[in-house]
């Protein structure tokens, strides 16, 4: 009876030795690095660019002779704009791939549902995503905000709303989970500033049509609307709005309001519309690299995201081991005030194989982060449709 | 409060109307060919997107593109079927219905390859409601362009019905309808019925597409986000019964926007969804259903 065992285990083992032969080889060979961002769904428009983004930079490091002597490989997944969907690529990229760090995440929810995955696992997670929640959750410093928190963003255009004379404002909110947090913050900074905020209309944003909603909101009679959307139902709120005969003030955010959602309506009905966006930093070599891959208007997540593939690869050289804690370790350290300013990652890596301190600011702007992860300073733009055309009004 | 709920009496029927072409197109196919072709959202896009790029590009009227939108959703719901569905019929129709839904996400995808993410728009200008006073009540609100789609809605229907009670072909597919065997016995080919019910109901689905489409803008998920209501107008109505489809559409357009006096906006799908359940509650087979499912 007993030459039955040892048989069923060689021929286990036999089956096994290719599959960890391969995978050793594997893990030699490359550092494995994964991108998690909205190919598809509400998100969509902006992730294929925001991986042309890193792509960029791990060609280039790749051609330059990859890091710690290891070429990088980029493995690339969607999140669908949608947590499910989210949850189930990140456990592809972190069970099967086995990623040293997940990169992009944009929407919140798609972030809070795979961050618990990442930290259990140990690797690391660069997001774009704005909630307050996300950086305050347990994650031991295993998360990276690039974005910054939506506290921040609504005291910023409040008091941008406040200026340009905006006293009663009324909002419409897309059910998200930031859906009330947002007004409730903004309803405490107007009423500080001397204004107020008059009601929030929260809609299903998979609705073709607003005409209730718009109703609604309408008779609380303000004198601007903050349109808490995304692109496809502010697409139809804004026709909506117009063809209700709205003619006040409307201000939205700029992931929203981008160029193909002003391409894609008349210029009668996009007129006088304000967005605000967190600003990449304009000026900053890092963006004009990215201006090159993406175009000359490149939207601030690829700024971002451009930034997470040069930070990863920056602290895996400046640890000297590619791993999720490695990253987590080193992160902070390749922005040393005292190090030698760099904003390209080729630049930064050869000063790091020379022992040397560096100081990388990127696309973004300086990649400097509090203890619990979100980025310490950013600048902020705001644009008005004119004509059909977005025109900077302000960059502050 | 009267002429609120006139109003969203007025915005329930004009959202049932573009509703109905649709559910129309999806309980065709299911009255001839005994399955829930989930496709229908991809077809609807498929019409969408070839209405949006004979307008734009070739400066195709409105009421032009809407017949593009119908030929090419109808070529394609035909070439889907024979290519792919029509193997998996004989499987059941559970095994249809499952493949269907698959075959509608890669034509979602093939759409987003050929032409990007990107919400296209119609080159049309938006118009400024009409406002009608109705004295002492107050105005009421209407569309025009709303009105628009609701008439080519009606028109639509109307050629359907004129097709399924006046001509040989419209009266093959009801009478494979109401009984395959029989109309085999008869000599009707069902392979021929079949491929009219699909050009007939993935066209109208096109159509329906290009409506939606109008009054929003077109990208690849345009037909996926009113499917489920569509499905809804659809079983509503009594799965397979085309005036049941568009009773259904209205039952389900004026429910949601019914629901908006009551509660907040946000919980429209929900109670629209939850009316459907007490009507399926009390009436299984639906509105104007034969049989129960």
């Amino acid at each position: 009876m007993t030459p039955s065992i040892p048989r069923r285990a060689a021929l286990l083992g036999g089956l096994a030795v290719p599959f960890l032969a391969n995978a050793t080889h594997a893990q030699a060979e490359t550092i494995r690095i994964g991108t998690l961002t909205p190919q598809t769904g509400a998100g969509g428009a902006y992730g294929p660019p925001m991986v042309k983004a890193m792509r960029a930079v791990v060609d280039e490091v790749n051609a330059a002779g990859g890091v710690l002597g290891r070429k990088i490989e980029l493995i690339s997944e969607d999140d669908e704009t949608n947590p499910d969907a989210g949850v189930r690529a990140a456990r592809k990229l972190i069970d099967v791939n086995r990623v040293v760090a997940v990169l992009g995440t944009w929407a919140s929810a798609v972030t809070t549902a795979v961050a618990p995955l990442c930290w259990e696992n140990k690797v690391m997670l660069f997001t774009v995503s704005g909630g307050d929640g996300i950086t305050r959750l347990p994650h031991q410093g295993y998360i990276i905000r690039t974005q910054p928190d939506s506290n921040l963003q609504s005291d910023r255009a409040v008091a941008f709303m406040l200026g340009q004379g905006a006293r009663k404002v009324a909002y419409l909110s897309a059910q998200t989970p930031f859906a009330v947090s947002i007004y409730e913050r903004h309803l405490q900074d107007l009423k500080a500033g001397g204004g107020q905020a008059v009601g929030n209309v929260i809609y299903d944003a998979s609705k073709t049509s607003f005409r209730s909603e718009v109703d609604q909101v309408l008779k609380l009679q303000p004198d601007s609307l903050f349109l808490n959307s995304y692109q496809p139902d502010l697409l139809v709120l804004l026709r909506d709005l117009f063809r209700a005969g709205y003619d006040g003030r409307r201000y939205t955010l700029g992931y929203a309001a981008n160029d193909k959602l002003i391409a894609a309506l008349p210029a009668e009905v996009t007129e006088g519309l304000v967005s605000y966006a967190p600003s990449p930093d304009l000026d900053s070599p890092a963006f004009k690299q990215v201006q090159t891959v993406i175009g000359a208007n490149p939207d601030p997540y690829s700024c971002q995201t451009f930034d997470h593939i040069s930070m990863t690869l920056l602290a895996i050289a400046k640890a000297g081991t590619a791993s999720g804690p490695a990253i987590h370790d080193a992160v902070r350290a390749i922005g040393n005030p005292a190090g030698t300013p760099v904003t390209s990652v080729t630049e930064g890596l050869k000063l790091l194989a020379a022992g040397k301190e560096i100081n990388y600011s990127g696309a973004s702007g300086p990649c400097k982060f509090t203890p619990i992860g979100d980025i310490t300073g950013c600048k902020f733009r705001f644009d008005v449709v004119q004509k059909g055309q977005s025109k900077l009004l302000q960059l502050s | 409060m009267l002429i609120e709920l006139l109003q969203v009496v007025l915005n329930g029927l004009l959202s049932g109307a573009q509703l109905a072409v649709p559910a129309i197109g999806f309980t065709t196919i299911y009255a001839v060919l005994r399955f829930p072709n989930f496709a229908v959202a991809s077809h609807m896009t498929v019409g969408a997107y070839a209405g949006v790029l004979v307008n734009t590009q070739l400066g195709w009227p409105a009421g032009l593109a809407l017949v593009a939108a119908f030929l090419v959703a109808g070529t394609v719901g035909v070439a889907s079927d024979t290519l792919v569905l029509r193997r998996l019929r004989p499987s059941g129709p559970l095994t249809a219905a499952i493949g269907a839904a698959a075959l509608g996400i890669v034509l979602e995808n093939i759409v987003r390859f050929c032409f990007a993410n990107d919400p296209r728009g119609f080159d049309l200008p938006v118009l400024r409601d009409w406002r009608v006073s109705l004295g002492a009540l107050g105005q009421l609100r209407i569309g025009p362009q709303q009105t628009e789609a609701a008439a080519a809605s009606l028109i639509a229907m109307a050629i359907l019905f004129a097709f399924l009670a006046f001509t040989r072909s419209g009266r093959m597919m009801r009478a494979v309808a109401d009984n395959p065997t029989l109309a085999a016995l008869k000599g009707i080919d069902a392979q021929m019925v079949a491929r009219r019910a699909n050009f007939v109901g993935m066209g109208l689905a096109g159509f329906g597409g290009m409506l939606i489409g109008l009054d929003t803008s077109v990208d690849p998920l345009t037909g996926y986000r009113v499917v489920l209501p569509v499905f809804a107008a659809a079983v509503v109505g009594g799965l397979g019964s085309i005036p049941g489809a568009v009773a259904g559409a209205f039952v389900v357009g004026i429910g949601e926007e019914f629901s908006t006096i009551v509660l907040d906006p946000s919980y429209r799908t929900a109670v629209g969804f939850a009316a459907i359940l007490l009507v399926l509650t009390l009436r299984p087979r639906g509105l104007l259903g034969e049989r129960a499912l």
